[in-house]
């Protein structure tokens, strides 16, 4: 039987359509290759990114210690008793998920021993940004109630404890100013990589060490992956770096010298540096009125907050180093030294006072009207005779002046390891016709001789001053980091001393400096006789700087100081924001203080 | 009883149809567990023993139609057709309704869906009108005629409204026209014909339906909503890579973004092949493969044309489910509500399957030899 068309053949049609099945089922096959193979890594790529949230873990603050090993801004564990949302979620709407919480809440709320203290707005708050970490529900439990809870672990569902660390400082409001405090730290993108989905609550440095050590302590955060299932909820820990815990610093501070200060000042608005001459390290650094760091963990209310900013008396303020202060007589150290280096005037110079002093038509008064009579150099250091220095200045002029304070560190920045620190002013002929737009005149000359007029300075830089004078002209930075330990290591990494500069003064010089210094405390005309001790010499200078209007008669009382005389150990400033005098208000205070500093058991500031 | 019957089926059965048959409902139950295992316990084990129970029927109704004589089956075909419709005219009248369609019959507790019933009954029907002797294909009165008996069922399942079930009439009333002996010509005008009727079917789709082809045609249109499906699962299906994340690791149905409701019936390729990657894949695609070679074989065997146009009615009816299934799960058709036949969890159509097959063995047991 011979056909016409082949396709009439039943069982050749049916072929023909197997063919045609078997030729989608390929075309199919091309799309499984084109979607898994081809392009699977985008798809994984998609499905990791839909369904991985990071969560950035901050590493564990580091430890600041006073330089005897005694921790200052210290890390205690602080418990958190958490809820796992995704242990209580029920389906359907959110409220029964809220439900549920509130509920579980209310059960735990006898065991805690305080009442729910999250409103509904804030369980559903975190059910909306941060479903997949736990909700904290009540922070730093006491041990009674973690003693409660450990009878009832694994009974309830969806509850654990979460260890944290929190910052404490030890000494309370001791050392304050240098410490700092923290704050909530932003979340921050600085960590570069893929930016997180969650930040953990963190502590940031906001003032002091805190915040000019923030990046050492901090340490390196870590991150953790979570998988989150479509409604958001956390499936399981994907994988996790561990943070890093940041770096432990060993202070020069001596938590002993620093009480010794702070007492010195008493309630009195003003500020205490103790250097140790033989290094630069800041042994102690005082500022009154001060804060309890304490108060900023974990954040301060609002209200103290302004509290303190609008304080008067400027408690916030660090005054040793954020302080302007006209320096006073203690000023004439350095315009004795300007006068003396330069050749411009001799050691054994004698001048009269006769307790004023005529430049012009102008009269300068010494602060003994009666007159101190005719004085040498020495003399005139011991009484504080304001004629004689009067003399000393216009003999050296302002620039020899200006250069020797600046050589000595007046008029810029230390360098020391705290923020807000400034840089005073040595005032000359550039600055006042800058400033003022009008020329230097030797009546300027003999206020900054002795300390008054535009000169600013901070009671850090006196006391740099006064090391210099006490190790023969070496200028130490002063400095507040001592060592610094890595996470791990067994022991502290020493920083060496940094010498800036070597000031190579004549040795009859300084040795007449010196002298007059040790009169003030020792000479029977001495301003400061009252601070004599038994047993050890003490070389030092008072000054009374007079601020604001002339008829208010405000005065900032000031002394420096240093001994032993004849090896010191510290170099000393004291201010006290208002006082009588240098002599009647400060003198007493560096008393007390060197009575505690040289005591017994003072060997320990060795090394 | 004479059990004459079966044990002449089980010697002269198709083996391979079989035995590939047996895989893919064992892989079916292994991935419904899969699929579901994360959900409360209680409903993981129901889901999967009820999907054994399933498969044990169907095996059951697959070789009991195996040892039946498929002519006695398509004797009845007009009773069993009419029994149909009255069930499908029941199920717009008194159907449960479930995610806004009216699909399933409430029998002594279990659900059915009548429509399924209907496609064997519609095949078997259209086979004996078209295999009668003397049948000229020629002429157009019977083309109408044989159009008219898938024409009713098929209004009615869109009725339903089930338009991807609906649309799986028409190509197996085309292939068992053209396996018959149609025209080639016939064959194209109606490839046209409906192309033309599909301009004006747009427009009597409802809007869930034009949304599915819009969103299939531009996925990002609706990420959270219509395009959710499909987006994720070209996503569970491409993360598998090469060789899957390995059983019961499949992140996208455990984490919830392959939705619950779906996963484990028109999706559960995306769970296969997420976990099994493109081995897996391409394993199942060849299983079908032979599954619906062997019904092919069972029609080119037939002793006559009756078994042969069956034959071609159940295997295209097979391979609509299957491509349409595993090509919109990887983003080459919309997303209709198609199971994949003998894996896809449900029993109604696990029963439409076992019985078509039961048919293509009955036929192969009955061929003439060669």
């Amino acid at each position: 039987m011979a056909r016409e068309n082949p396709w009439n053949d039943e069982v050749l049609r049916l072929r023909a359509l197997f063919a045609v099945m078997i030729a989608l089922f390929l075309v199919l096959a091309g799309r499984f290759w084109q979607i898994q193979i081809h392009r699977g890594p985008m798809y994984e790529q998609d499905q990791f990114r839909q369904s991985i949230r990071r969560v950035r873990l901050p590493g564990v603050r580091g430890r600041l210690f006073d330089r005897h090993g005694r921790a200052v801004a210290d890390n205690r564990p602080s418990y958190t008793l958490s809820i796992y949302l995704e242990e209580l979620r029920k389906p359907g709407s959110w409220d029964r998920t809220i439900d549920a919480v509130e509920e579980l809440l209310r059960t735990l709320s006898p065991i805690v021993g305080s009442p729910p203290r999250l409103s509904r707005t804030e369980i559903r708050n975190h059910i909306r940004k941060q479903l997949p970490l736990p909700l904290h529900a009540w922070r730093d439990l006491d041990e009674a109630a973690m003693a409660r809870f450990a009878e009832l672990a694994g009974r309830i569902p969806g509850v654990d404890i979460q260890a944290d660390s929190t910052r404490v400082y030890p000494f309370g409001s001791r050392a304050a100013h240098v410490l700092g405090y923290v704050g909530r730290a932003d979340a921050s993108s600085d960590d570069g990589e893929e930016p997180f989905h969650y930040y953990l609550p963190e502590v940031a440095g906001r003032s002091g060490l805190e915040k000019t050590l923030d990046p050492l302590l901090r340490g390196e955060a870590g991150g953790r992956l979570v998988r989150v299932d479509v409604t958001g909820y956390r499936r399981y820990d994907f994988g996790q770096r561990d943070p890093r815990p940041g770096r432990d610093v060993m202070l020069t501070l001596d938590m002993r010298v620093q009480g010794l200060a702070e007492q010195a000042l008493g309630e009195d608005p003003g500020a205490v540096v103790v250097l140790d001459p033989r290094n630069g390290d800041i042994l102690a650094m005082a500022s009154r009125p001060a804060f309890d760091p304490n108060e900023f963990v974990p954040s301060i209310p609002p209200t103290r907050w302004r509290q303190l900013n609008q304080d008067p008396k400027t408690p916030l303020l660090n005054r040793a180093v954020a302080g302007g202060y006209a320096p006073g007589s203690t000023f004439k150290l350095v315009t004795a030294l300007a006068a003396l280096e330069s050749g411009r005037s001799h050691l054994g110079d004698i001048h009269t006072c006769s307790g004023s002093f005529q430049l012009g038509r102008t009269t300068f008064r010494c602060w003994f009207h009666p007159g101190h009579g005719v004085l040498n150099l020495r003399q005139a250091i011991e009484q504080s005779c304001n004629v004689y220095f009067f003399e000393m200045g216009l003999a050296a002029g302002i620039a020899r002046i200006h250069e020797m304070a600046s050589r000595m560190g007046l008029g810029s920045r230390t360098g020391v390891e705290l923020d807000f620190e400034v840089a005073g002013l040595v005032p000359n002929d550039e600055w006042k016709r800058r400033t003022q737009r009008d020329a230097w005149r030797d009546g300027d000359t003999c206020n900054v001789a002795i300390g008054q007029g535009a000169i600013v300075v901070t009671p850090l830089q006196m006391a740099q001053v006064t090391m210099l004078i006490a190790n023969g002209g070496r200028l130490y930075r002063p400095r507040l980091v001592r060592g610094i330990r890595d996470f791990g290591a067994d022991s502290f990494a020493m920083n060496s001393p940094v010498l800036v500069r070597e000031m190579n003064w004549h040795a009859a010089v300084l040795e007449a400096v010196r002298l007059g210094m040790r009169d003030v405390v020792h000479g029977e005309r001495g301003t400061a006789r009252r601070v004599a001790i038994s047993g050890v010499t003490v070389a030092g200078k008072t000054g009374t700087a007079e601020f604001g209007r002339k008829e208010d008669r405000r005065r900032h009382a000031w002394m420096v100081a240093y001994a032993p005389f004849d090896a010191p150990r510290y170099a000393i400033s004291i201010v006290v924001d208002e006082g009588i005098s240098g002599g009647e208000t400060a003198a007493p205070r560096m008393r007390l203080l060197l009575e505690g500093l040289l005591a017994a058991n003072d060997s320990e500031g060795q090394g | 009883m004479n059990l004459y019957p079966l044990i002449l089926a089980w010697k002269r059965m198709e083996w391979l149809a079989l035995a590939a048959a047996a895989a893919l409902a064992v892989i079916g139950i292994l991935f419904i567990y899969s699929a579901s295992y994360r959900q409360d316990d209680m409903q993981v084990t129901a889901m999967t023993l009820r999907q054994l129970v399933w498969v044990v029927l169907g095996m059951g109704v697959m070789l009991a139609l195996a040892a039946a004589d498929y002519r006695r089956v398509a004797a009845v075909a007009p009773v069993l057709y009419g029994a149909s419709l009255l069930l499908l005219a029941l199920v717009l009248g008194f159907g449960r309704t479930m995610y806004g369609a009216t699909r399933w019959l409430n029998v002594f507790g279990i659900y059915l869906q009548p429509s399924e019933f209907a496609k064997i009954a519609s095949i078997l029907l259209l086979a004996r009108y078209l295999a009668e002797p003397g049948r000229n294909f020629a002429r157009p009165q019977v083309i109408a005629l044989a159009a008219l008996i898938v024409a009713v069922p098929m209004a009615l399942v869109m009725r339903q409204p089930d338009l991807g079930t609906a649309l799986t009439f028409a190509p197996m009333f085309l292939a068992m026209l053209f396996v018959g002996g149609m025209p080639i010509r016939y064959a194209i005008v109606l490839v046209f014909l409906g192309a033309v009727t599909a301009v004006p079917g747009w427009f009597l789709l409802s809007d869930y339906q034009r949304e599915r082809i819009l969103v299939f045609l531009d996925p990002s249109r609706d990420p959270l909503g219509s395009g959710w499906n499909s987006i994720q699962s070209s996503i569970a299906v491409g993360s598998g890579g090469l060789f899957g994340k390995g059983y019961l690791m499949g992140t996208q149905n455990v984490l919830g973004f392959l939705p619950r409701t779906v996963a484990p019936t028109d999706f559960i390729f995306s769970v296969i092949a997420e976990e099994t990657g493109f081995v897996g894949s391409v394993t199942l695609l060849t299983l079908y493969a032979i599954l619906l070679g062997g019904v092919v074989r069972a029609g080119i065997a037939s002793r006559d044309k009756l078994g042969r146009l069956i034959a071609t009615g159940v295997a295209t009816l097979l391979f609509c489910h299957i491509f349409v299934n595993l090509a919109m799960t990887v983003g080459l058709m919309p997303i209709t509500g198609l199971p994949l036949p003998l894996v896809s969890y449900g029993g109604s159509f696990m029963i439409t399957a076992t019985a078509g097959l039961g048919l293509a063995q009955s036929i192969y047991v009955r061929r003439v030899r060669r």
